[in-house]
C-alpha cells in the first residue's frame, strides 16, 4: 500500500513544477453552487459530514446548500435532484439511499453538466463523476476484528449483530472481518450472525438473545450503529462487563458511555467531519475539472487523494478508545 | 318539518352550485399559481418544454387519483394503491427479467394484475360485506409483502430505453408520454362518470346505496368495478413510476396513497362518496403537483412541502363543509350569515 503512493509521489514530482502547482493551489475564483443531499435529514453523522463541509465550502468559494427528505427515501431524493437540477447547482453530492433508482435523475444531471459527486454508499457507477469510500474495505475488515481479538483468547467464539441482511455496505465489511479472521485469528469462530435491523430496541433484544443463547461467547461485532450500542447495552444488562469484550462501530457520541465503562475496548470508524470537507474538496476540483478518473490530487491540509476508476478512499480506519474519544463529538 | 325541508334543499343547491364554481376556483388558482412561480422563482420557467417536463415528476399520482375517484365516488376507499402499484411494477419487471417476456408485454401483465388485485379488494368487500377501509388496509399488507418477497433482495433494474421513454421521454423533445396518457385517461374517465349510465350509477350508488339498490342496481357488482378500475391505475401508475426511474422497488408505491387521497378531496370528490367530478379532480392534480415541485425548486424543504399540503387539504375541506351543507353544523351558520349579507329574508331581523 504505501510503496506505490510513494511512487506516484515520485512520479507526480518527476513530472515538475506544473503538477505540483496545480495540486496546491485550487482554482477558487468562480463562486459556485453545491449541493449536499444524506440519506436523509437529521441523522447524527450525516450532521457530521455537513459541519465539515461547511467548513471546506468557505475556504474554497463555495455556496453551499445541505437538503434532503425527511424519511430514508430515494424518491425523496430524486424529488430534490430535480429541484438542485432546475436551480441549475453546479455540483450534487450524495449519499444513496439505494444505486438504481436514483440514477436516471442523476444522468439527466449529467447531461445538463452538473458534476454528480456520491459518498458513503454509492450509486450507479455511470450516474456519478467521482465516489469517496468512507475506507477500503479490507483494512476496516482488519480494524473490525481487532477491536474485538485483541482483547480475547485466540480461540474464543464470538457473535456478529449486523443491520439487515441486505445492508451492502455491512455485508462487505463483514466478508473482509471474515477474510481477516481466517488468515490472522485461525482459530477463533463466528457461533451466530443475527440482525438488529438498524435500531436499538431491536438490536439490543437481539443482543440478549445471543448472550443468553451462547453463554460460551466472549466477543460480539457489531458493525452498524444501533447494533453496538444494543450489543454493548444487553452486556451491561446482563452485568457481563468484562466478560464480554464488544467491537464494531459507531458514531462516538454514540458509544461513548460504554467506551468509558470498559465494555467497548475499541470501535474503528472514519472521522465524518474530515469526510464532509473531503466532499467540498472533490466537488470543487470537479467542477474545475482539475481531476481525473484515475488521478492523484491534494485536498488541502487533509492530504493528498489518488482516485481510481473514479472511487476515492477517504481514510485508514479512524479507531476511538477510552483515551482519544472525548477529541470526536458527532 | 320546515327546518327538514330547508336542510334538504339547502343540502341540494348547496352540493349543484359550489361544485362547478370549485372547479373554476381551482383552474383559477392554477393559472395564478403557475403565473406566480414562473416570475417568482429563477428556474421554474426554462421553456415551454421544461415546463412541461416538470408534470413527469408527479403525474403517476394523477393516474392513481383517476381510479381512486371511482372508488371514493361510490362511497369507499381504497388503501391498497400504493402496494398494488409497487406489486404491479414488480411483477411486470420479473415477467422481463425472469421470463424474458417483451417488456411491452410484461406491462400489460402488470397492468392485469392491478385489475386482479382490484378485483380481489372488490369481492372481499361486497361477498363478506367488509368496511372498504379495513378491507383494503388489511390487503395493503399482504400485496405489500407479496411485493417484497417476489422482488427479492435485488429487484430488477435497468429497463430498456424504449420503455424508459414512457416516465423520462418527451414527444418531439417537449410533450412528455407521460402527459399524454394522463390526458387521454382523464378525458376517458371524465366522459365515463358524467356521460355514460355506468358513471350515473356509481355516483348514485355513492350517494344513497340503499335507494340504488331498491331501485334495482346491481349494487355489489358496480362496487368491484371500482376497485377493479382502481386496481388497474394503480398497477398502471406503477409501471410508470418504474419507467421514470428505471427500476421496481416494494416500497415505490408507498408514497402514492396519502398524496392521492388529498387530490380526489381537494378535486371536490366527497370523501362519502356521491359528489364530485373528474374535472375536479384533473385540476387539483395539477395545482398539488405544480406547488410541490414549485416549492422543492423555490428552495424549500420536503417537511415544509408535506406541510403545505396538509394545510391545505384542511382548509379545503374546511371550505367545502362550509359551502355544501355536509358534515359540521358550519352550514348552517354560512347559510344564515348570507341571508344577513342579503337582507330580504324576514328571519334576518332576529
Amino acid at each position: 500500500m504505501r510503496n506505490p503512493k510513494k511512487a506516484a509521489l515520485l512520479v507526480a514530482a518527476m513530472l515538475g513544477f506544473s503538477v505540483g502547482a496545480h495540486a496546491a493551489n485550487i482554482d477558487t475564483s468562480k463562486r459556485i453552487h453545491v449541493a449536499m443531499v444524506p440519506k436523509l435529514i437529521g441523522l447524527s453523522v450525516f450532521k457530521a459530514n455537513e459541519k465539515g463541509a461547511i467548513e471546506a465550502a468557505k475556504k474554497l468559494n463555495i455556496n453551499f446548500l445541505y437538503t434532503g427528505p425527511v424519511t430514508a427515501s430515494a424518491q425523496g431524493q430524486v424529488d430534490v435532484f430535480n429541484s438542485l437540477i432546475a436551480r441549475r447547482f453546479n455540483v450534487i453530492t450524495t449519499t444513496s439511499n439505494n444505486p438504481t433508482e436514483l440514477a436516471p435523475a442523476l444522468r439527466r444531471a449529467m447531461k445538463m453538466g452538473i458534476k454528480v459527486v456520491s459518498y458513503d454508499s454509492d450509486v450507479a457507477p455511470d450516474a456519478r463523476d467521482f465516489f469517496i469510500q468512507n475506507t477500503a474495505y479490507p483494512e476496516f475488515g482488519k480494524a473490525l476484528v481487532e477491536s474485538v481479538a485483541k482483547y480475547i483468547k485466540p480461540d474464543a467464539k464470538i457473535a456478529i449483530l449486523s443491520s439487515t441482511p441486505d445492508a451492502t455496505i455491512q455485508n462487505a465489511w463483514i466478508g473482509a472481518l471474515k477474510t481477516y479472521m481466517a488468515a490472522h485469528y485461525p482459530k477463533m469462530t463466528i457461533v451466530t450472525t443475527q440482525y438488529g435491523q438498524s435500531s436499538p430496541s431491536q438490536s439490543l433484544t437481539a443482543g440478549l438473545n445471543i448472550l443468553q443463547a451462547n453463554p460460551d461467547v466472549t466477543g460480539i461485532i457489531a458493525p452498524d450503529g444501533a447494533a453496538e450500542v444494543g450489543a454493548a447495552a444487553a452486556v451491561q444488562k446482563l452485568g457481563l462487563t468484562g466478560k464480554v469484550i464488544v467491537g464494531g462501530c459507531s458514531d462516538p457520541d454514540s458509544i461513548r458511555q460504554y467506551v468509558k465503562a470498559g465494555v467497548i475496548k475499541e470501535s474503528p470508524l472514519w472521522d465524518e467531519v474530515k469526510e464532509g470537507e473531503l466532499v467540498m474538496y472533490v466537488a470543487r476540483l470537479a467542477y474545475n475539472n482539475a481531476i481525473h478518473k484515475n488521478s492523484t490530487f491534494t485536498a488541502g491540509d487533509l492530504g493528498t487523494f489518488t482516485a481510481k476508476d473514479g472511487v476515492i478512499i477517504f481514510s485508514k480506519p479512524l479507531i476511538f478508545n477510552a483515551q482519544n474519544i472525548d477529541q470526536y463529538h458527532f | 318539518m320546515k327546518e327538514v325541508e330547508n336542510t334538504v334543499t339547502a343540502r341540494r343547491t348547496g352540493s349543484r352550485f359550489p361544485l362547478d364554481g370549485w372547479e373554476r376556483s381551482l383552474l383559477a388558482l392554477l393559472v395564478v399559481e403557475i403565473a406566480g412561480f414562473c416570475i417568482g422563482i429563477p428556474g421554474f420557467y426554462d421553456g415551454i418544454g421544461s415546463l412541461l417536463g416538470l408534470t413527469q415528476n408527479f403525474l403517476p399520482f394523477g393516474i392513481v387519483a383517476l381510479g381512486l375517484s371511482v372508488v371514493i365516488l361510490t362511497g369507499g376507499i381504497d388503501l391498497s394503491v400504493g402496494s398494488m402499484a409497487g406489486l404491479g411494477a414488480i411483477v411486470m419487471a420479473e415477467f422481463w427479467q425472469g421470463l424474458h417476456l417483451s417488456i411491452w408485454l410484461s406491462a400489460l401483465l402488470g397492468v392485469g394484475t392491478g385489475a386482479v388485485l382490484g378485483w380481489i379488494n372488490g369481492m372481499i368487500i361486497t361477498r363478506l360485506n367488509t368496511e372498504p377501509l379495513i378491507a383494503t388496509l388489511a390487503t395493503s399488507f399482504i400485496y405489500g409483502s407479496v411485493g417484497t418477497a417476489l422482488a427479492g433482495e435485488n429487484p430488477p433494474a435497468g429497463f430498456p430505453d424504449s420503455f424508459n421513454a414512457l416516465g423520462q421521454g418527451e414527444v418531439g423533445g417537449l410533450i412528455p408520454y407521460q402527459l399524454i396518457l394522463f390526458v387521454v385517461l382523464a378525458i376517458f374517465f371524465s366522459l365515463l362518470m358524467s356521460r355514460s349510465a355506468y358513471g350515473r350509477k356509481v355516483v348514485m350508488i355513492g350517494y344513497n346505496g340503499e335507494a340504488a339498490r331498491y331501485s334495482g342496481m346491481r349494487v355489489p357488482r358496480v362496487i368491484c368495478s371500482a376497485y377493479v378500475i382502481s386496481g388497474t391505475m394503480a398497477a398502471l401508475a406503477g409501471i410508470v413510476l418504474a419507467s421514470y426511474y428505471s427500476a421496481v422497488r416494494p416500497d415505490m408505491g408507498d408514497i402514492l396513497l396519502l398524496t392521492t387521497i388529498t387530490m380526489v378531496v381537494l378535486g371536490g370528490v366527497s370523501i362519502f362518496g356521491g359528489e364530485g367530478r373528474i374535472a375536479g379532480v384533473v385540476m387539483a392534480v395539477l395545482l398539488l403537483g405544480v406547488l410541490r415541485q414549485g416549492m422543492l425548486i423555490a428552495g424549500f424543504s420536503d417537511m415544509v412541502t408535506t406541510m403545505v399540503t396538509g394545510a391545505i387539504l384542511l382548509t379545503a375541506i374546511a371550505i367545502r363543509n362550509l359551502v355544501s351543507g355536509r358534515g359540521t353544523g358550519f352550514a348552517l351558520l354560512f347559510l344564515r350569515l348570507r341571508r344577513l349579507g342579503g337582507g330580504k329574508v324576514p328571519e334576518a331581523a332576529e
